[in-house]
């Protein structure tokens, strides 16, 4: 089913509820495997014909769009007017914004704009019984009644259909410049990172990539990979302050954040049955963590979240202390360790979708 | 009435630290806003342990409860309007953890905000919520209120600066949510939690983000004669590109009033002036000055001075934060409102608030965060003459409808408290108050937590909603 308004939408879930059908909320249907696959769903319903602009006013700084609308189309018209949303997800081209918000996917310039629960600002959203949720609105700054779109954020489809997002903006940086830092050993390139953590510098994206990773991106050895954006003062400010670095801008660069950004839908194109495990650290425990990993690593080094890339006859798997999960490819241990919240986590499920009608079994295994 | 027995295990649990004579409750019985009503209570734990216990008293005498930090809140949140415990934590306010190297601090609720950034400016961090109260306001408070300050227009309000809380539900139980590490799996409750304005759980521990001082700061003053010039500037900053770190906004008479008691430098004879911060790497802000320059000038500012040093920089800045106590100098009441509008809307927003004064017979200023839209128009009246309380809260839901008519909201930063109760049926549809209301009944089946704040009572139905116990294992 692809519903073509909210109402179609709130109809849809309602109708498969009364009959107690199992739903399947698909955007582009990017992400089927991420978290865990889950359950085959009686039906699916896809919201990729609810891709409408709602409201734009580039100098309020805020947009609103249906959850359908694909991410490149959205960027494509921030960027017409020098705007974007930083989110950087991966399978950007054909994911849709509720997918990405739903998956609570990101991407390196995390590192200063942080992820969706950091931009979006409001959110419409359709539970089971049809009964469509506002929360947040279309001001930056809001606190009024519940932050209900935080839970919505990264559910994976499993509490209830996002109908629109609505999201805070940033202007786009006059340029950008990115300093590539090599080495055969890890350690001088940790030292670096943990150099410009503590500098003024504030670099939008800190990312750090092993050598089996570089590999497939067309650089050597271990790398932290320095995105600056700003004048072209600025980024000689920058260059100043990083020598000794490669420099890449204009196309090259593009290209270069474009292979990381992606770099899980590439892995997985090449390797479709291989896990990819997400571990949470300190920024600290980022060098243990990838230096245990086997196989290829991609690390949000500023932010402490690691993705590693185990191909499909690695039988490793991760410490029992580490904070992790498997991104792709877990089945329903997907979730390694949680904590004393997950059974509040359920009753919030049990709450919105108390027969597990959506997206079963795609959290984690867990619901 | 809380009964003997109930209260004899409570003062046992909290060690004796409490307080219970009517001239004390006196102290418990305002915050920062207007409502009063008395506790018959106030305990002052020290664990987390011992806020369990006194939950499961409280549970099973029913008796309600509510935390408080600091009382600065200015919506009411801290006040007991069905009486009952407080739990004050006072006593709980040790920094428990600093981690430069990882960014991260864990405190207890009682903290107070700006003795975390105290504590770590010597090496260069700061903790970036800056509540303009955040020489009293605790950290506890700032979760429960999600809130927001000069600076957040380019840091984020509070919930994008927690990552980990330590929850206390109203059965008891303690709960972890997120952590030191970001993108735990699971749903985010932490950001549910920050903001629910203490009704969902107590909050006993909190993981905080740091982060590193900018290179360099520079503070401009921009005057202007017109009011309407004054506000267009904000979105014209917005449409050059350029992202300060603050941007407030001060009308002419809010300016004559802090000028008298602060002389920090505001002109005394302007129609309104932005005080604009721009932080960042040395050669970002100097750029900024001159954008910054070019927006002032295009929207026909008088005068644009930057502060030489940052002697002058923090009298303009205490000029700011102590608004409110010049005020008293003026007018022997005030209430402060906090609504929210698109930054394409301050100039007609400013406008509508000047008409519904006129029509109320009552002056009221404004000094806000302008770059975030989040305006605080501020009442002057006086409670002695009758009818002019009624008056002025009249003006400020008024003012509030007028920030929804535009795309707005009913608070920036302050929270719906019991002060805004009646207004979320004004901002949300019944379906999402609906929602809400199940969701925080979820965590406190009871409506022991808290109650008489953030939502309003059900059409027809009472505000405790009693849910049937969930067996997890049949979520499996």
């Amino acid at each position: 089913m692809t519903p073509t308004t909210p109402q179609e939408l709130a109809g849809s879930l309602r109708a498969a509820a009364e009959k107690k059908q199992t739903i399947g909320l698909r955007g582009a249907s990017t992400k089927r495997r991420m978290a865990a696959a889950g359950r085959e769903p009686a039906i699916a319903i896809s919201t990729t014909s609810l891709n409408q602009i709602l409201q734009y006013e580039p100098k309020d700084l805020t947009i609103s769009v249906q959850a359908g609308l694909r991410w490149a189309d959205l960027r494509a018209l921030l960027a017409a007017n020098r705007q974007m949303i930083p989110l950087d997800p991966p399978y950007a081209q054909q994911a849709t914004v509720g997918g990405v918000v739903a998956a609570n996917t990101s991407g390196p310039r995390r590192r200063w704009f942080g992820t969706a629960r950091d931009l979006v600002i409001g959110m419409t959203f359709i539970p089971i019984d049809g009964l469509a949720v506002q929360t947040g609105g279309m001001v930056v700054k809001n606190v009024a009644g519940l932050d209900m779109g935080k839970l919505l954020i990264g559910s994976m489809g499993t509490l209830a259909a996002i109908a629109s997002v609505n999201f805070k903006l940033a202007p786009l940086p006059e340029a950008t410049r990115t300093f590539v830092f090599s080495d055969r050993n890890p350690e001088p390139v940790f030292a670096r990172r943990d150099e410009i953590l503590k500098s003024v510098l504030q670099p939008s994206s800190l990312d750090l990539v092993n050598p089996a990773a570089a590999a497939k991106i067309g650089i050597d050895g271990w790398s932290l990979l320095v995105r600056a954006g700003g004048s072209q003062r600025v980024l000689d400010r920058y260059s100043r302050e990083l020598p000794a670095a490669q420099v890449c801008e204009g196309p090259a660069e593009s290209k270069l954040w474009e292979s990381i950004e992606e770099f899980t839908p590439s892995y997985l194109a090449e390797f479709p049955a291989a896990r990819v495990v997400r571990v949470s650290s300190t920024l600290r425990e980022v060098r243990a963590v990838a230096g245990t990993l086997p196989g290829p690593v991609v690390s949000r080094a500023g932010n402490g979240v690691t993705y590693g890339y185990l191909p499909p006859e690695t039988r490793w798997s991760p410490p029992a202390e580490w904070q992790a999960c498997y991104e792709y490819g877990g089945g329903d241990d997907a979730w390694l360790n949680s904590g004393d919240d997950l059974p509040l986590m359920r009753r919030v499920k049990q709450m919105l979708d108390p027969d597990g009608l959506l997206n079963p079994g795609r959290y984690y295994g867990r619901f | 009435m809380i009964p003997a027995d109930a209260k004899r295990k409570l003062t046992e649990i909290a060690g004796n630290a409490f307080l219970d004579r009517p001239e004390d409750m006196r102290l418990y019985e305002y915050d920062g806003g207007v409502d009063k009503a008395l506790p018959e209570i106030v305990l002052f734990p020290e664990t987390a342990a011992q806020i369990a216990a006194i939950l499961r008293v409280a549970l099973d005498h029913r008796i309600p409860l509510l935390g408080r930090g600091a009382g600065t809140g200015l919506s009411g949140g801290a006040i007991p309007c069905r009486g009952g415990i407080v739990v004050s934590f006072a006593r709980m306010n040790r920094i428990l953890e600093i981690d430069l190297d990882n960014e991260r601090a864990v405190v207890e609720p009682g903290v107070v905000n700006l003795d975390l950034t105290l504590a770590v400016q010597g090496r260069k961090y700061f903790f970036a919520p800056d509540p303009s109260s955040q020489r009293a306001c605790t950290i506890g408070g700032n979760v429960a209120e999600n809130a927001g300050g000069p600076h957040t227009l380019a840091y984020g309000v509070t919930t994008n600066h927690v990552l980990g809380l330590e929850a206390v539900l109203p059965d008891g139980a303690i709960v972890h949510t997120g952590g030191m590490g970001q993108d735990h799996p699971g749903l985010d409750l932490t950001g549910l939690l920050t903001g629910s304005e203490g009704t969902m759980a107590l909050i006993t521990k909190v993981t905080v983000r740091l982060m590193r001082q900018p290179e360099a700061v520079k503070t401009i003053l921009a005057i202007y004669d017109t009011v309407d010039d004054c506000a267009n500037t904000v979105s014209e900053i917005t449409a050059r590109a350029i992202t300060p770190a603050a941007v407030e906004m001060l009308d002419g008479v809010m300016l004559r009033m802090v000028e008298e008691a602060t002389h920090a430098g505001y002109p005394m004879d302007a129609a309104a002036v932005l005080l604009i911060e721009l932080e960042g790497l040395q050669e970002a802000v100097e750029e900024q000055v001159e954008q910054v320059r070019d927006a002032c000038a295009a929207c026909h500012a008088r005068e644009f001075r930057i502060a030489r040093h940052a002697q002058e920089r923090e009298l303009l800045w205490k000029g700011r934060k102590n608004a409110f106590g010049a005020i008293g100098r003026v007018s022997p009441f005030y209430y402060v409102q906090d609504g929210v509008v698109p930054r394409t809307q301050i100039a007609p927003t400013l406008r509508a608030i000047g008409g519904i004064g006129s029509r109320c017979g009552l002056t009221i200023s404004n000094i806000f965060h302008a770059g975030d839209g989040n305006m605080h128009p501020i009442i002057l009246f006086d409670a002695r003459k009758p009818g002019d309380l009624k008056k002025a809260q009249r003006a400020g839901e008024d003012i509030l409808d007028h920030c929804i008519s535009v795309g707005g909201s009913i608070t920036g930063e302050h929270g719906i408290g019991m002060e805004k109760v009646e207004l979320m049926r004004h901002l949300y549809s019944e379906e999402s108050l609906e929602m809400m209301r199940r969701l925080k009944s979820l965590f406190d089946p009871d409506g022991m937590l808290n109650p008489g704040k953030l939502l309003p009572t059900g059409k027809g139905c009472t505000e405790i909603r009693q849910l049937p116990l969930v067996n997890e294992k049949t979520m499996l």
